[in-house]
Order: structure tokens, then sequence, then C-alpha cells
């Protein structure tokens, strides 16, 4: 059976009408009324004006050999035909109908943005900080292990099994030795765990449960023990103000209602990161300069000039130049020209500063990894 | 509605002493056909694929509506094609519909899953499984609703399709069967297909003219022949395996590509089965879909997609390995921020390559497997109408705020 579109046009024009109230089909002779600029369909029982401005094409059609033509006058009537050619007839044929109302789609999506907005940046942040301080030390440190699995299974690109810790035993004793003199006078609210990472990146993060990380780079990069003290000290706030904690959770809040709102398509999980990384800097900037303070305390109390963490912040500089305007946005730590002014600053006049590594300690802790550049 | 003809809806009645303008249509078999082309529908969805990326991801909802308006109108019974009628901007007001709602239960109840699975059993383990369990009654809440949303902005010859209310029945239904499949090792598969099939094709209207499954769902253990038999010899040739000839191991590994077959062959039979003892009133249907064809499809397609897609990513990979090779010789001369350049754009490649694989994957999957499906089941279908089509009235329209949102941001997965 070929259909019921009729394809040999022999008295005229032909097609089928379904009038949008019944199923059946009424076969009708199309008749285009130039004068009165319309089309008319004329059947058993149809007779129907449409005029042509009101004439659409029903899109994405895979059909090639007819058209299906529909009505703005009234939605629900189509009619089929297989002279392709009286499309060009109709000069609004490729508008588009407009179904659903703009206004109400329009209230919804302030609704969603703002109720998003509310979950992610109000509500998961206090829920966070506030269950944070209820977490158990076992509780934190799994919340810590894994994180740390997390990040080397990420960092990994070659072996597949992580990316590799640094412990030559020397090495380990020199930076226990350096924690140990930092960690004297602070109360700790865990005991602290370290771990030298080895990736070349220049940088140093805390983790839920006590975890203090430092990367192989950060430790070359520096040129003084006193700068990987600095770097230490300023860590050591996060684990006392439980900041790592709170960040854990409140991921585990955020992201999964940022993957809600990108789905499943293809740039998800990219738009997603870059997001997660944007609110991360929004609410850790305070958080990083009440740790600076807090760093400066720590290392006067351990005869460290608190200007060592400019220093660091220097070299660090040099490495990568400071990033500035939009991209600073997107690192989670306030400009480091200001920071490095700010250490300087705390440090006082005539500081008297004691060693915190020997030469040997210093060049073992270096060594860590294993090999020296 | 007409009355039933005692000879069943082929018998033709005596029409000759009715005037032409009043009398009864023939019982007209309408044939199904498919007339979808699979270079244009590849066009189709890269293009809207790539918009899709570069909206990030708003453009999904006129992505999803083109591509349905597309396939809709392939469809063709007696020659009157399918229409989809979904506004994407509907679709994109049910998404945020659904955003409201869901986003206060992920981002809340995940975070204090997460906190209690860690405070108390030191272990995020349990979180995802109790986050997940959630999820799975909203899940099938999310598939009914968008069924219902697709069947109210289907037409076909002007008239609109609908489905009933009752997704939270249709949840708590699924669970429950899903739950007597799992425990019975698969045995009351056919129970499952068939009580939920029954549910949904109950609640089923055209038009004025309601939907109804007949039969038993015994009437589908045949269809489960040959995933049965394939798992009950792959069992019995590894016991003769272990304590006979390794021989019998060649058998148990032959199982396998039969098991598959299996599954296609419960698919198309299962779906003829359950289409012939389908009804709308004194209309019926008649559906001979062919395993070996559909297993054809699920191969081969499937082969073919993965096959060009990674034939796309070729000169992405040749340029990956051209800069790891230059990274690898400038490492030794020690310079950061060539370094740092260069996993720039080894990241920039990466993500490139991401989309590209995506889209072409998606594009190709589209052509060489979900297409061809839709034609072999469309193709092998016929409606048979004793002649009471016209008397078929249009039914009021389904507003329906939420449209599809549920499903959109849960991604339950349907066929397209």
């Amino acid at each position: 059976m070929s259909g019921i579109i009729p394809t040999v046009p022999r008295e005229g024009l032909r097609g089928v009408y379904f009038d949008g109230q019944s199923a059946a089909a009424q076969e009708v002779r199309l008749v285009m009324d130039e004068a009165a600029q319309q089309l008319v369909l004329r059947g058993e029982v149809a007779d129907v004006a449409w005029r042509f401005v009101d004439i659409r094409l029903v899109p994405d059609q895979a059909g090639r050999r007819g058209l299906v033509l529909r009505s703005i006058a009234d939605p629900a009537a189509r009619l089929l035909t297989a002279h392709r050619d009286i499309a060009e007839r109709f000069p609004a044929r490729h508008r588009a109908m407009v179904q659903a109302e703009r206004g109400r789609i329009l209230r919804w999506a302030v609704a969603a943005v703002a109720s998003v907005a509310l979950i992610v940046f109000v509500l998961v942040p206090t829920m966070a900080n506030q269950l944070a301080r209820f977490i158990p030390p076992e509780g934190e440190k799994a919340l810590g292990d894994a994180t740390l699995a997390q990040i080397r299974g990420a960092l990994d690109e070659t072996s597949g099994i992580g990316l590799g810790i640094c412990s030559s035993a020397e090495g380990t004793k020199a930076i226990d030795t350096l924690a140990a003199r930092l960690s004297a006078d602070v109360e700790l609210p865990v005991s602290l765990t370290i771990t030298v990472l080895d990736h070349p990146m220049i940088n140093a993060f805390a983790l839920p449960g006590g975890h203090v990380v430092f990367m192989r780079g950060l430790l070359e990069a520096a040129e003084r023990p006193e700068e990987v003290a600095a770097v230490f000290a300023h860590e050591m706030a996060h684990v006392v103000s439980r900041d790592p904690t709170r960040h854990a959770l409140r991921s585990a809040g955020s992201i999964g209602v940022l993957g809600l709102l990108f789905g499943d398509f293809a740039g998800g999980a990219l738009v997603l990161f870059l997001t997660e990384r944007l609110i991360e800097a929004q609410y850790s900037q305070g958080a990083e300069a009440a740790a600076d303070v807090f760093a400066y305390e720590v290392l006067m109390a351990a005869g460290v000039p608190p200007s060592a963490l400019g220093d660091m912040f220097e070299h660090l500089r040099e490495k990568t130049g400071d990033i500035e305007g939009i991209s600073a946005h997107f690192l989670s730590h306030p400009s480091l020209g200001a920071r490095i002014q700010e250490a300087r600053a705390a440090t006082p006049q005539g500081f008297e500063a004691r060693p915190i590594l020997s030469e040997a300690e210093w060049t073992a802790l270096r060594g860590i990894c294993g090999k020296t550049r | 509605m007409s009355e039933l003809p005692e000879a069943g809806p082929w018998d033709r009645r005596n029409t000759d002493v009715i005037p032409t303008r009043y009398r009864q249509p023939d019982p007209e078999p309408l044939e199904g056909d498919f007339v979808g082309d699979r270079r244009r529908l590849f066009a189709l969805a890269v293009k809207t694929g790539l918009l899709t990326v570069l909206t990030l991801g708003i453009y999904r909802f006129w992505m999803k509506t083109r591509l349905r308006r597309y396939y809709w109108s392939s469809v063709r019974f007696g020659g009157v094609p399918a229409e989809y009628l979904g506004d994407p901007l509907e679709k994109l007001l049910g998404f945020l519909i659904a955003v409201v709602i869901l986003a206060f239960y992920i981002g809340i109840v995940n975070l204090v899953l997460m906190f209690l699975s860690y405070s108390l059993f030191q272990d995020n383990f349990v979180a995802y499984l109790l986050s997940f369990a959630g999820v799975v009654p909203l899940w099938f809440y999310a598939r009914y609703r968008a069924r219902r949303y697709v069947l109210a902005r289907t037409r076909w010859r002007g008239i609109r399709f609908g489905l009933e209310p009752g997704a939270w029945g249709y949840a708590f239904r699924a669970i429950g069967y899903w739950f007597v499949t799992i425990i019975s090792a698969g045995l009351l598969w056919p129970l499952m297909t068939f009580q939920l099939e029954k549910y949904r094709t109950d609640r089923t209207w055209y038009g004025d003219r309601r939907f109804e499954q007949q039969g038993r769902w015994t009437m589908l253990y045949p269809a489960m022949r040959h995933v049965f038999l394939s798992v009950f010899i792959a069992g019995a040739t590894t016991v003769g395996g272990v304590y006979g000839s390794p021989l019998f191991f060649v058998a148990t590994a032959l199982c396998l590509p039969w098991f598959g077959f299996g599954l296609a062959y419960y698919r198309a039979r299962s779906f003829e089965i359950l289409a012939n003892a389908k009804r709308a009133g004194d209309i019926v249907f008649l559906s001979k879909p062919r395993p070996m064809r559909v297993f054809g499809i699920y191969v081969l397609g499937n082969l073919a997609t993965g096959f060009l897609a990674s034939l796309v990513l070729m000169p992405l990979g040749l340029a990956l390995m051209g800069l790891i090779g230059a990274m690898i010789g400038t490492q030794d001369v020690v310079d950061f921020s060539m370094d740092s350049l260069t996993s720039g754009a080894l990241t920039a490649l990466g993500v490139a390559s991401y989309f590209v694989f995506f889209l072409a994957w998606s594009a190709l999957s589209h052509s060489f497997v979900t297409l061809p499906l839709w034609a072999h089941f469309t193709e092998t279908m016929t409606v048979i109408d004793p002649g009471s089509l016209a008397q078929i009235r249009q039914r009021p329209r389904d507003e329906f705020d939420e449209a599809e949102g549920f499903a959109e941001a849960l991604d339950v997965g349907a066929a397209i």
C-alpha cells in the first residue's frame, strides 16, 4: 500500500486534510485563491480557507516527497500534500509557532537559579560548617584518606596506580623535625599526617583529618627551609580551622546540584569542574587570609620571620607570573602581590631569626624524593 | 465504535447497498513504513550536538525536540506520518521545575548522608548506596512522567495520544517487580515485562480510544528461551569443564554471544507478543520483527559506531602523541614555563577530543543503532482498522508544566 497521499496531480492540486477533531482523513482539492491570498481546501465535508500568511511548514520532517502544513489559525488541523512547489506561496512558512508561555518560563528560571544559588552558596556551606564540627576524628581521617587517594589518582598520568609518595628516611626525619618545631605550641584538633607527593607542581594543601600534603615542586622551588616552614604553618592553620573538612562536605553537596543543572552532556564534567573552582575561590579567600595571619604567629613563635612566606610567594610568582583579573577568580588564593606585602609587613623590626633546619637536614628534605635537581 | 465482525477484522462487509458517502470504510491494513534517512539524521544530530556543546548544554532541549520531530515524522502508518509537538521551552521549564525540587534533595540529603556515612562507618560507600536507593523510586516516577509528556505531545492524523496520571503507582510497581525479578534470579523477568507494559498500555489513549493490553504474563516465556538455555548450558558446561574435559569450556565461551542473541531475541519477540495482544477498541496490531535482524543491528551498529568514532579521534590522537613527544624532549632543559605551555595545549587537546568523540559517538549511534531499530520495528508492524479509526475524536490537551523535567534532570536514558 503506497499510502493515502495522492502523488499524481491530474485534476489540479490535491491533498489529505485532518481537521484536528476526528481521525478521519478527508481528501480535499486545494485552490490557491490569489485574490483573497488564501488556500481553500474543499472536500466532501471540508470547506476551509487558510490565509497564506498563517500557513507554516511542520518542521524537521523526514519525508521529502510531500508537505505537512498547518495554520496558526487552527493549530490542530493538518494538511498533507504531494505538491512541494506550493510552499513558496506561503511567506511565513518557516516561522516558529509559539506554544509555551514565556512569562512563566522566566519566573521558573528565576526561581530555579535562586534556589540553586541559595542551596549552593548558603544552605550547603552553612550545613557543612556546622557538620564539620561534629564529625568524629576517625570519620574525618577516613574522609581525608579517600580525598588523598582521589587526588593521587587524578594527578597520576602514567602508572595508573596513583602518584608516588616520597619517603626517604632522612627526608622524612627532617620534615618531622620541622613539623614538631612549628606545632609545639599549637593545639591541633587531630594529629598531623605529612605527605610529599612526587609531582612537579609548586603546591601544598591540607586535607581533612590533619593531612598536610606537599608537592615535590614546592620543595624544589623553595630556597631556604624557612620558606617550606612558612607554607607548612599556613596549611596547619587550615587544619586547625577545619577548612578542608568543610570544603569536602560542601563539595559533596554542591557537586551533585551543579551536575543536575548542567546535565549529562558533553561539556558537563568540564563546566562542573570550572564552576566548582569558582565557588571554592569565592568562599575560601577569607579563609586564606585568616590562615596567613595564623601562620605569622606560629612562625614567630618558632623563630622564623613571617617574611619567609612572602619569599615563597615571590618564587611562586617568578615561576608562574602573578595572575590577576578574571583568571585570578579561578585560583583559590588571593593575589600573590598583596600577600607578599602583608607577609613582609608582619615581620617586626629587628626580629631575631633562628634557623629551622640544619644545612644537612635541609639537603635531606630536598632529596626526599630520591633525586636532587 | 462499530460492532466487532464475527470473522475478525479482515472480514469485508457488503457495502453495495450503502451510498458511498455514508458507508463504513473497508477493513484496512495500515502498513508501517519508515522514511527516515541515516545521513540526514546524522547531519541533524551533529549540528544540534555542536550547538549543545557551544551553549553549555542549554540547546539540548532543542536538540531533543528536533531529533524527535525527525524520528516521529519518519514513522508512517497508512502513509500518514506521526508528529511530535513538544516545545523546547516547555522542556526547559519542566527541567527548571525539577531542578528547584531536586536541588534541595541532592544538595542537602547528599551532604547529610556523606556526613553520617563518614561519621558512623568511616567510609563513603553507605552514603552512595543510600543516595542511590533514594533516587530509584524517583527514577521510575520520572520515566512514567516522561512517557506521559511524550505521548501527550504525539499526534497522528491530527489526534493526540495520552497517558493517564499514575506515576507513583508505576514507580511502586516497578520497584516491586524488579525486586521479584532479582530475587528469582531473572526467572520472573517476563512477569515484570508484562505487568509494567500492561500498566502503561491500559492507561494509554489515542484520542477518545483507550488501549488495552491483553494476554497473560506467561505468554512471554517462549521469548526467554535463548536467554534461559544459554545460561543453563553455560552452567552445565562449566561444571563439565571443572570435573571433566577442559574442552567443555569452549562450549561455555560460545554461550556468551548466544546469551547476547538471547537478549535481542527477547527484545524482538516480547515486543511482537505484546503488540499482537494489544488493542484499541476494535483496532488491532500485527507485529513481526525478526530477532536476527535486531541482533544484527545491535552488534554491527555498535561496532560501526565504535569504529567510526575512533577514526574521528585519530588526528587528535596523533597530535597528542606529537605533543607528548615534544614535552619529553624538552623536559631535561628544565623550563617550567615551556612545560606549562605544553601541558596547557595537552589539556585543550584532551578536552577537544572528548567533545569530538562524544559528538561523533552520539550522532553515529543515532544513525547506526537507533534509526535502524526504529525502522525495523515500524516496517514489520501493521495497524488493522476494521473501519472505526474515522470515528475517533480528539482528546483535550494535557497541560503539563513539568514536561519531562525529572527525566531530564535524572537522565533516565529514554530511547532518544
